[in-house]
This record gives structure tokens, sequence and C-alpha cells, in this order.
């Protein structure tokens, strides 16, 4: 993690909603919430420029300047996207202290070549690249190694496995799936739910069913 | 052979509003790299399974690939020379409601650039523009 919090210039919302915020974007602003620490959360226009280039370089932990006010310390914490999912719309910000113990998500980067991986047909799978730890503001990291030389044919690695550094918890599901090895099949089966049908045929309407039930139950009478 | 439910139920359903763009299954999600759609598209069952085809010919056995549109719409069409009139024609294909930014396809355990060398045949078969994403890192 950087040692120095960067800067964030940012001014407060009055007017709230799509049609404001859209505004605030084209006047090189990024809207964004600070939250946190018991007192009321509070709209910004943050300084989309500078913002943008330190969150896109990973950093998540800035001091945010606010008006005359004072600088407060804040942690990213969520990051909203556009409809592509390639720009910044909206970040959620929480007041933190330095010192203080927080849930963050971590990227994990897996490093390290398995033999596994020289039988034809193998493939590795990462269903998971990230994972929630706690851990103190100051010692964030980047990204979390997971060693995947001894990962075998068949077998997994799951959260738990994770080498965490002292004063790192994993927050996340220990059995959450971050790496597996499988040998793809020659054929591969439709996807769930769907069904090979040959052409004429249709899907079974459910409705049809209870129909045909109801008009039984009205000759009976 | 092109997909469809297993049920449904009802078995046909009306047109429904396109101009939106895409919420949810818009970043990729399973794999590594996707193709993600630029425009709104009924994409159908047959142009599914045309782009899987042509990534699974490219790809052979590596990789993985996953789908991640299904078709559950029902279009119907009228036959040819037939009037107005006489009710909802019956069903003719299949079809997924594709938004911009809809992530189609998505691949794993590939590199990247033969990801991106089938992914751009699959985009030949797609009746719309499309572009390779790759995973996004956690923020």
């Amino acid at each position: 993690m950087a040692t120095e919090t960067h800067v964030l210039r940012s001014t407060k919302r009055d007017r709230l909603g799509t049609r404001y915020a859209r505004r605030v974007r084209e006047a090189g602003g990024l809207p964004g919430v600070v939250y946190g620490h018991g007192q009321a959360p509070v709209h910004v226009a943050i300084e989309a420029k500078d913002a943008l280039l330190h969150i896109n370089a990973g950093e998540k932990v800035f001091s945010l300047k606010m008006d005359s006010d004072a600088d407060e310390t804040v942690l990213l914490k969520d990051v909203q996207f556009d409809y592509l999912g390639t720009n910044i719309i909206h970040v959620d910000l929480a007041r933190v202290d330095l010192n203080e113990m927080v849930e963050v998500q971590a990227h994990v980067r897996l490093v390290g070549e398995s033999d596994a991986m020289k039988e034809a047909g193998a493939i590795l799978l990462h269903p998971t690249n990230s994972i929630e730890i706690r851990c103190r503001v100051t010692d964030i990291p980047e990204h979390i190694e997971l060693d995947i030389s001894e990962l075998e044919i068949g077998h997994s690695l799951h959260a738990s496995d994770l080498k965490l550094p002292s004063g790192f918890e994993l927050a996340s599901d220990p059995d959450d799936v971050l790496a597996n090895i499988v040998i793809k099949q020659e054929v591969e089966e439709p996807a769930e739910g769907a069904e090979v049908v040959g052409e004429g045929e249709g899907p079974e309407v459910i409705t049809e069913k209870k129909d045909e039930s109801d008009s039984e139950g009205e000759k009976k009478e | 052979m092109p997909r469809m439910p297993k049920r449904v139920k009802f078995r046909k359903e009306f047109r429904r509003a396109r101009d939106r763009k895409a919420t949810k299954g818009n970043f990729v999600a399973y794999g590594d790299y996707g193709l993600q759609s630029l425009e709104q598209v009924w994409l159908t069952a047959r142009q599914i399974e045309a782009g899987r085809i042509a990534a699974q010919h490219f790809l052979r056995r590596d990789g993985k690939i996953y789908i991640r549109v299904f078709p559950d719409k029902p279009v119907s069409k009228k036959p040819l020379e037939t009037r107005m009139g006489k009710g909802k024609a019956e069903v003719d294909y299949w079809a997924a409601r594709v938004k911009p930014g809809t992530m189609l396809y998505e691949i794993s355990g590939v590199t990247e650039d033969r990801a991106r060398r089938a992914m751009v045949r699959v985009a030949m078969k797609m009746p719309v523009r499309c572009r390779f994403v790759g995973r996004r890192v956690a923020i």
C-alpha cells in the first residue's frame, strides 16, 4: 500500500438525483457520498481527473478536502460503473481512522505454474478473483498472491488456503473457490436450463395444463 | 441445436420496450475475457449457437466458453401472404433480449491473444457491434 494518502478536492452537492449527477460529471466532477462514524452522510462532487487517476491506480485511502472544512480520511468503499463497465460514475467513501480495522475487497493474483497445466485439455479456472479481508487502514494491500504451483487436476484452492500476513483476517467465505484445474471434456453439455429439442417441438406450457384440469372439473360438475 | 426454455408460463408474450441499457450481466463474471454487446438486439437462438460453434472450432480443446445470454423470449411471426388479424401468430423463434452492455460470451483458460482471436470470430456471427473486454480488477 502507498505510504501517503492523496488529497481529493471536493465540494458539497445540494441538488441530488440522476439529472444533477449528470451535470456534475459534465462539469468535470465525480459524484460521491461520504458516510460513517455516526455522522450524517454528505453528498460531494469530487474533482474527477485526480480521483479517477488514483482510483484506477488501485488506491483506496484518500484525504478528502471538502470546501472550507478540515480534511477527512476516507476509504473507497464502493464504485459504480456505467452500463459498459468502463467509466466510474459514482463513488462511496467511508470515514475512517488510519488505525481502524476495516473490511475491504482485495484482488487475488495467481502466481506460479502448476505441472498439471501441461496435461492435454487442462484449464485453470478462477471463479472469484477477489476476496474480502479485514485489516488496518494503513495495511490495505494492492493484491494478495496465491501460489498455484502445487495445484493438481480436479483439486481446488479455497479462500482458506490463502496465506494472509499477520494482522489480516479473512472476512469472506473460507470455502470460496479461488482456483481449480479441470480437464475439458470433448463434448460440452448444454448449459443448465437448456434443452435440446428438435425443430417443431416447443417448451411445455405450465398454464395450459391448469386450463385442462379446470375444464375437466367443469365437465364433472 | 438452438436452445430454448424447458418450461414456460405462457406460449407467447408481448414485444416490450427495447430502449434500455444493461444494468446487470454487463461485466465479466465467470471467465477471464468476454464479448460485450454495444447495441440492442433480440439475439436469436441460432445466432447464439453459431457464435458458440465459431469459438469452439477455433479453440478446439482449449479453454472454457461461457454463454451469458439465454433465449427465453418467444417471437411470433405471421406466415407469408396472410391477412392481418385472426389472432397472434405462432412462435417462429426464441431470442435473448440483449441491451447495450450485455456480456454475450466469456472465455477462460486461454491466453489473451487466443481469446481475442476467438471472440473476433464470434463477433462476426453477431448481428450487433461488439467489443472484447477483460475481467475487472477488484477496486
